[in-house]
């Protein structure tokens, strides 16, 4: 039989798939004995299917994990003490024996139910106690959220901070930025209407004017909810937004200036 | 591999850490319920390790068994519960849509690559490759639904296998 032909049959992907007839089985094991490249190649095939299902994963719940691992644990347990259920001695006085067997059975039946029974206690206490913490960090993330929020907006209500609407220059007439700068604390909160998007290789950096220079504020990306708090400027008479190389430059490249708008 | 044999519960943390994710996002696109995956998940671990004796390592890698298990557990599941082959058929990009919504809920993902990676095949090869790896469509049902040769199904995820090897950088 020709290797190449039976490879690009798409057999080896059927195999792998399970789904094969047990006659195609023996056959792709047989094959894969006598040609080295076909085996070469089913390995290739498997560490291609590994890695696109790698590509495709979704991890499941955390708690899941010790579900599992509590039930492997029961099954190895449960397995052992069956056994021992059957090592119990064969009676010697019929009777006496037999009713002891019983009682024995009886109550290794009970003990091994009531130890069942708590390890499933014991699995959904685990779960709840996980799902419990889970519920706390998602009420974490909501308080901080709605901090943020009443911190974002007790700046913008403040009369120590002084709005600077950052306008489009004449390249990007609909581009719109604004910036909330304390003069006396010298903080700076960004807040962005409308920037276009960049490429991942460049980021945006934001520039205060002091005594006629440029002075870095500091670097963003775009997509951040509500105030980006920035480098602290002191006595700036500008703002602008310029698009540079990733982590920002020490001086602007004035040709990519978004947006540009007066503290005066 | 021996750990494994031996049922220490180390080997079974192991694979649940790094195979955990790969088997569930099968599962989880064929049952497509979280909650029925992760009752399926756990069957298929507790299932790996009763049957770790019966796993014969020259018939194939542990991961391509494992995978095979969680798949047809999951296909049986859909089965018996007789969903509709009209909600299998939901556009794929319609799911991965779904899972990336659901990413700040209760599920961390990686579908970004995955929806890259499957745009990069030529569309009947990301077909065969959709409904047969992820959606839990056997070769068989794929060629008699869609009127497409049983062989054009085998050799087009064929060719799809070499595009993808290429796209996912394997040796």
């Amino acid at each position: 039989m020709n290797v190449k032909e039976y490879i690009s049959s798409g057999i080896l992907e059927a195999y792998l798939l399970d789904e094969v007839t047990p006659q195609e089985r023996m056959e792709v094991l047989r094959m894969t004995q006598l040609h080295p490249e076909l085996k070469r190649e089913l390995d290739r095939t498997e560490t291609t299917l590994k890695s696109f299902a790698m590509k495709a994963s979704v991890s499941p719940r955390k708690e899941l994990k010790n579900m599992i691992m509590a039930k492997a644990e029961q099954a190895l347990n449960g397995a052992r003490s069956s056994k021992l259920i059957r090592l119990n001695p064969l009676p010697f006085w019929k009777y006496a024996a037999a009713a002891s067997v019983v009682v024995a059975l009886g109550t290794s039946y009970l003990a091994f139910n009531y130890r069942q029974q708590w390890k499933e206690a014991n699995v959904a206490l685990t779960d709840l106690i996980a799902r419990n913490q889970r519920v706390a960090q998602n009420y974490n993330v909501v308080n901080q959220k709605l901090e943020k929020i009443q911190d974002d907006f007790s700046i913008i209500e403040s009369s120590a901070f002084k709005k600077v609407v950052m306008k489009g220059t004449a390249g990007e007439p609909n581009a719109l930025a604004s910036v909330y700068w304390n003069a006396t604390t010298e903080e700076v909160f960004l807040s962005i209407q409308n920037l276009k998007a960049i490429s991942a290789d460049n980021q945006f950096q934001l520039w205060a004017i002091v005594d006629g220079k440029p002075v870095d504020a500091g670097v963003f990306d775009t997509g951040f909810p509500g105030l980006l708090k920035m480098k602290s400027i002191k006595g700036a008479t500008a703002f602008a937004v310029t698009i540079e190389p990733r982590g920002g430059r020490t001086a602007p490249t004035l040709a990519t200036m978004q947006v540009v708008g007066t503290a005066g | 591999m021996t750990r494994l044999k031996r049922k220490e519960s180390a080997a079974l943390d192991y694979l649940y850490d790094h195979y955990s994710g790969a088997l569930n996002g099968i599962v989880f696109r064929i049952v497509r319920d979280e909650d029925v995956a992760e009752e399926i998940l756990q069957d298929v671990f507790l299932r790996i390790w009763d049957k770790i004796g019966n796993y014969d390592s020259s018939k194939g890698k542990l991961f391509t068994w494992m995978l095979n298990v969680a798949r047809n557990l999951a296909i049986d599941k859909v089965r018996s519960k007789e969903i509709t082959k009209a909600k299998k058929t939901d556009d794929i990009d319609n799911l991965v849509h779904k899972i990336d919504r659901q990413e700040s809920g209760e599920l961390a993902v990686d579908t970004i690559g995955l929806t890259e990676v499957l745009e990069r095949l030529p569309n009947e090869q990301k077909f065969v490759v959709e409904y047969l790896y992820l959606k839990g469509y056997t070769q068989t049902e794929l060629a008699e639904e869609f009127k497409i040769p049983l062989g054009t199904v085998k050799t087009r995820l064929r060719l799809a296998m070499i595009e993808l090897r290429s796209i996912l950088n394997v040796a």
